[in-house]
């Protein structure tokens, strides 16, 4: 049953034996050790499972692992320096458990790539599927603002 | 991230700190136990009773059993055979780890299937067969006071609360605690007041939905036994596997790292007994990790029922005041008896009164199990006294502001249990939040089909008392700090502030303190992480405890002949022969309280009162009954904040949530108890297009004296008004009352169509 | 969920014929499949991948309508220029739909042929007068979008028929618009959809999401004839009104856009 999967993770060549109903957060997870990608709702509609694949945003608790063949996968655990979005978020206080703020930055940096200078209603419209229990969405608004700066001086 | 060593040169307390764990958790290394897998692990699915109340006729798991993978499928009369008593709780010893004989509850757990593959252990789960004789059963808090369908045969306290003594024993009843309090005679009170007013008022069964959900892991030696698990009361839960084992508590082993959401639902036992006697049966660690779905069926949130009635004579005082408050505790008490007590000693409202009566009930009912959720039951309380103050001054024809300042109860005036008042700043908080909202200005409500109206409510809560905290602070002889307690970051930013306090005594900067996580073979004893009291009274035990490492350090100085600059590893290498070491300071904290008499009367409910208010605007569609919040301010007494942008974050935190418990959400049963909407997709918490249009997020200057540095616990407070805030201000708008939670554009579009 | 067989046919012709058993079933985004299996509702043993059937192209056709390949993600659709430029209400409806790592993965294909009476598309596509190129052992026939609902989660499509492209008529002067109204958070299933197309003096409307399907409706009177029952969203009659309110409200929005 089990097949194996070669792909790209993090910039980096790999493969791992994947079963056909095995989901992605299952897989970045059991055979890789990442734990940044984590399944809550399992609807699809908190966003902690968001991974990229092939550069655009999915929730990895909906997603065969089977699919990640010859894609470019990325987590949050990619890159070794605190990005603009990353630091934003440390300097306005934007998460308090923590829980699903890698789906917020993965989410961030997807919406800044398409709108570099989002409104207050851009912002939320793009991040709306994106839940925190501990609420801190305002301070997530402020978060991408000050990342939208950031990365235009960079 | 860098991380200062040197001393610090500005203070450390009043700093808006960055949290000290931020690189782990915006890079995703966060330690959730949700992530934790252990070598040999297995992972537990649990199988659920499908009826509300009947006795177990036959459980049939022969089919899972032989489903390939399959480990081992276990019952209660498994479990025994490891722990005689299989039952738990921190008031009632009354929930099984699994159903014995009976099932109270959709959704009790009655058998679990381990296998190492958790797709393997779902899918034998769903061939386990049962077939339940059907009972009676009761839903209603109301109907339960005196409903023949009861809940449990016979009540056992767990012999932890003196008041619930008298109950051990006691047959047909679903009453687990009745609280009373007496001050004067409102009976008669109400005979001779001017005007009277009654009222009733009712909130619904919600769920904290931590979007990390329950979950636990137990791994076991012949004789020692260790629970990771995403737990706010590490030490609790060592004490209670502890003694469900027999075992003595330095056997035990509770570990947590960080919480993915709290609020109260990972409090007391959840899933660790259950774990920890399935591990010591198999001899193979275990962990259940429930979904999102499966929360609903392990706590929630008491479901309420309150009846208040106020005299008031011809000034506009409010003279006497009378509260019946039922609580919808569900199958097994958990922690709600304290709930009905502690929160109902302030069921008249931050009010000063005369002549008060309280009588509040804790019931058992045939669904999930009600605890502790952020507000601890006062929220409900403020919904039914601010929405029933707010009309009875419009009654009045008086100002709702200016009605509740005049009888607001201030500092040095006594409390309905007799208690004085000392930092609580109730008229200050008020008077803020009226500010914000430019309440003395005339206010457009609009003529179109979108009407606009304002509303504010003022609510208060005791902190539950007394408690213990302990805590060890260690000077390294680098002159790095340790601070080891048990209190748990679930978000709420208890390590920074730990690190805040510990640094501010020894002069060095926040963000160079290590906090070690709750290991309680590490770090010693705390009560619980809950009802705000940790940054009071943790707070006030790392800051004594760092008081002593410090007094510490300054004697070893003298006694070995260095001046109080010298550094600690001269002063090691001489007194000790090695650089290396520590001072290692320890302070215990338990503050002051007198516990109530019969009447509920006592001079000293509380270490300290936590106040919040509210004020909302607010446009109401008429055509469809939709609400949107156009302004929400909030404004808190929280003492002195030792860190304001965390302190900012946890008022418009619990505000938000408690816009999700007033607006959108609500735990729906049938007529045979079952949930028909477990899931984000049908129990809609707030996104961000549920957030009010401007916020504005508070403190008042003040201060909390017998606080740490003046601060106290911030976690609930702006859960107090926001549900009344916005009933009052449909009512300024639209000139309709709602007396049910939650606020649904149909409930309100029907009570519109009512009254045209 | 329980273990499968994933086939990756490389032909529409092999596609179907592995299509041709109950226990199969159809992945195009998998988003719907992925939650009714994850649920428990559905136990396929087989799932036929339609990733590599080269479905997915936008184009324009010779009478200028819009031609969209089944397999072409939502999401391409929303940020599709030509979708923009020519198809207006289509983008806009899009941009509320669910969130954008659904619309990234799901297709207009099982968009459509999932039969939830609560999803967007149906609708407004029905009132457009789109129309969907269906392909079948026998080989492709055509039918309107609106043909293709039967009631809840019931499509008048075979076991082993999909849907291979879909065909809007060029707007022209016509004026169009989608709303939906959700009854608790914001984002949510919606309790009332309804689409409207205005083409001069004629209107036409479509309503879901409080139907089993989306319904054609002459004028907004009808709505009194619809059978609407009552759920987690509202009572009936609270539905009922909600859809009078949305009707008018489509209709206005479709002669003033507001974004």
């Amino acid at each position: 049953m089990r097949r194996e999967v070669r792909f790209r993770l993090n910039g980096e060549a790999v493969s791992a034996q994947v079963a056909p109903h095995e989901s992605l957060v299952e897989v970045l997870r059991d055979a890789f050790g990442l734990y940044g990608a984590r399944e809550s709702c399992g609807q699809g509609l908190c966003g902690c499972c968001t991974v990229l694949v092939d550069g655009t945003a999915v929730s990895g608790c909906l997603y065969l692992g089977i699919l990640a063949e010859n894609a470019e996968v990325k987590t949050i655990e990619a890159g070794t320096a605190l990005d603009a979005v990353q630091e934003a978020f440390i300097e306005t206080g934007a998460f308090q458990c923590g829980f699903c703020t890698p789906g917020f930055i993965l989410m961030t940096r997807q919406l800044l790539d398409e709108i570099p200078q989002p409104d207050e209603e851009q912002i939320k419209h793009y991040l709306s599927g994106n839940l925190c229990r501990c609420a801190a969405y305002p301070q997530i608004i402020e978060a991408v603002q000050l990342a939208a700066i950031k990365r235009r001086k960079a | 991230m860098k991380r200062a060593t040197h001393p610090a040169e500005t203070g450390q307390v009043g700093r808006a700190v960055p949290r000290l764990e931020s690189w782990l958790k915006v890079t995703g290394r966060a330690e959730y136990v949700h992530n934790l897998r252990l070598p040999g692990m297995l992972y537990g699915k649990i199988f659920r009773s499908t009826v509300s109340h009947g006795r177990i006729k036959r459980l049939d798991v022969s089919a899972a059993q032989a489903v390939g993978g399959v480990h081992r499928v276990v019952v209660a009369a498994d479990l025994m055979t490891v722990v005689p008593d299989l039952h738990f709780g921190p008031a009632f010893h009354d929930q099984p780890m699994l159903a014995i004989d009976k099932v109270r509850y959709v959704g009790e757990p009655v058998a679990v299937v381990l296998a190492s593959d958790p797709h393997v252990a779902e899918e034998a789960a769903h061939l386990i067969v049962a077939e339940y004789e059907p009972l009676a059963a009761v839903y209603d808090e109301v109907e339960a006071m005196t409903s023949k369908a009861v809940v449990h045969d016979e009540l056992k306290p767990a012999g932890t609360f003196p008041d619930l003594k008298h109950l051990k024993g006691k047959k047909n009843t679903n009453i687990a605690l009745d609280f009373h309090l007496r001050r004067g005679d409102a009976a008669a009170a109400m005979k001779v007041a001017h005007r009277v007013f009654e009222h009733r008022f009712r909130t619904q069964q919600v769920m904290h939905t931590p979007l990390e959900p329950l979950v636990s892991v137990a791994e076991c030696t012949e004789d020692t036994i260790t629970l990771h698990t995403a737990s706010q009361s590490p030490s609790f839960v060592r004490i209670e596997i502890a003694r469900l084992l027999g075992w003595p508590e330095n056997r035990v082993r509770v570990r947590v790292p960080f919480l993915g959401g709290g609020f109260g639902a990972k409090l007391y036992i959840k899933l660790e007994a259950l774990v920890g006697v399935l591990s010591l049966l198999v001899k193979k660690p275990v962990k259940i990790s429930l979904t999102m779905e499966e929360q609903f069926f392990h706590i929630t949130k008491h479901a309420t029922t309150f009846r208040i009635k106020s005299g008031v004579d011809r000034d506009g005082r409010i003279v006497a005041r009378e509260c019946e408050v039922w609580w919808n505790g569900g199958a097994y008490a958990d922690i709600g008896p304290r709930v009905t007590q502690k929160s109902g000693f302030t069921a008249p409202g931050p009010y000063e009164i005369e002549h008060v009566a309280v009588d509040s009930y804790a019931l058992y009912t045939n669904l999930p199990p009600a605890g502790a959720l952020r507000g601890f039951g006062i929220p409900q309380l403020v919904w039914a006294y601010e929405s029933h103050t707010d009309m009875v001054a419009r009654e009045l024809g008086a100002d709702p502001v200016e009605f509740r300042l005049k009888n607001i109860l201030r500092d040095g005036r006594p409390h309905a249990t007799g208690t004085i008042m000392r930092d609580a700043a109730t008229d200050k908080v008020l008077e803020r939040t009226a500010q914000l909202l430019d309440w003395k200005k005339p206010f457009d409500r609009g003529s179109g089909s979108v009407r606009r109206g304002r509303g504010i409510a003022v609510g208060f809560k005791a902190c539950v008392a007394p408690t213990t905290s302990f805590a060890l602070v260690s000077v390294n002889v680098d002159g790095s700090v340790t601070v080891y307690c048990s209190t748990v970051d679930m978000g709420q930013g208890s390590d920074t502030a730990m690190a805040q306090i510990a640094a501010e005594v020894l002069s060095v900067t926040a963000e160079s303190v290590k906090v070690v996580h709750s290991d309680t073979d590490v770090t010693p004893y705390d009560m619980a992480t809950l009802g705000s009291r940790s940054l009071f009274h943790m707070g006030n035990a790392v800051k004594l405890a760092a008081e002593d490492a410090r007094d510490k350090v300054a004697a070893l100085k003298r006694e070995a002949g260095f001046p109080q600059d010298a550094t600690l590893k001269d002063v090691f290498k001489k007194k000790y022969g090695m650089q290396a070491g520590n001072v290692l300071g320890q302070a215990s904290f338990v503050p002051g309280y007198t516990s109530p008499d019969a009447n509920g009367l006592t001079d000293n409910a509380t270490p300290f009162w936590m106040v919040g208010a509210t004020g909302v605007e607010i446009e109401v569609d008429t055509e469809t009954g939709r609400v949107r919040i156009t302004r929400l301010v909030n404004v808190a007494d929280v003492g002195t904040p030792i860190n304001p942008k965390i302190v900012e974050t946890q008022l418009s935190g619990a505000a938000i949530m408690q816009i999700g418990f007033t607006l959108t959400e609500k735990m729906e049963f049938d007529a045979e108890g079952q949930l028909r909407n477990a899931s984000l997709a049908e129990y809609k918490i707030p996104g961000f297009h549920d957030i009010p249009e401007r916020m504005t997020n508070e403190t008042v200057e003040a201060e909390q004296r017998s606080g740490p540095f003046g601060a106290k616990g911030v976690g609930e407070t702006s859960t107090f008004g926001v549900s009344p805030a916005i009933a009052n201000a449909v009512h300024d708008a639209v000139g309709v009352r709602i007396t049910s939670l939650p606020l649904t554009p149909e409930t309100i579009f029907m009570k519109l169509q009512e009254s045209k | 969920m329980q273990p499968f067989e994933f086939a990756e046919p490389k032909t529409l012709r092999e596609a179907i014929a592995l299509l041709d058993t109950e226990m199969a079933r159809p992945f195009s985004g998998g988003t719907a499949l992925m939650l009714m299996m994850k649920a428990g509702v559905l136990h396929p043993e087989r799932l036929v991948s339609l990733g590599k059937l080269g479905l997915d192209k936008i184009e324009i056709g010779p009478a200028g309508e819009l031609r969209i390949g089944s397999m072409v993600s939502l999401r391409k659709i929303e940020t599709s220029e030509a979708v923009r430029r020519g198809w207006p209400a289509i983008s806009r409806t899009l941009l509320r739909l669910s969130n954008v790592r659904v619309r990234n993965v799901a297709r207009l294909g099982g968009h459509l042929a999932h039969g939830d009476p609560h999803t967007d598309l149906p609708p407004l596509l029905s009132a457009l007068g789109a129309v969907a190129t269906i392909a079948g052992p026998a080989g492709e026939r055509r039918a309107a979008v609106e043909s293709l609902y039967a009631g809840y989660l019931e499509t008048t499509l075979a076991r082993n028929e999909l849907i291979v492209r879909v065909d809007v008529p060029a707007m022209g002067k016509k004026q169009a618009a989608y709303l939906k109204c959700t009854t608790r958070s914001v984002d949510d299933w919606p309790a009332v959809g309804v689409a409207v197309v205005l083409d001069g003096d004629q209107q036409t409307i479509f309503v879901s999401a409080a139907t089993d399907k989306p319904m054609r409706l002459a004028s907004v009177d009808e709505v009194e004839q619809l059978n609407i029952e009552g759920d987690l969203h509202g009572s009936a009659a609270y539905k009922r009104h909600l859809m009078r309110v949305y009707v008018k409200r489509a209709i206005h929005e479709a002669r003033h856009p507001s974004r």
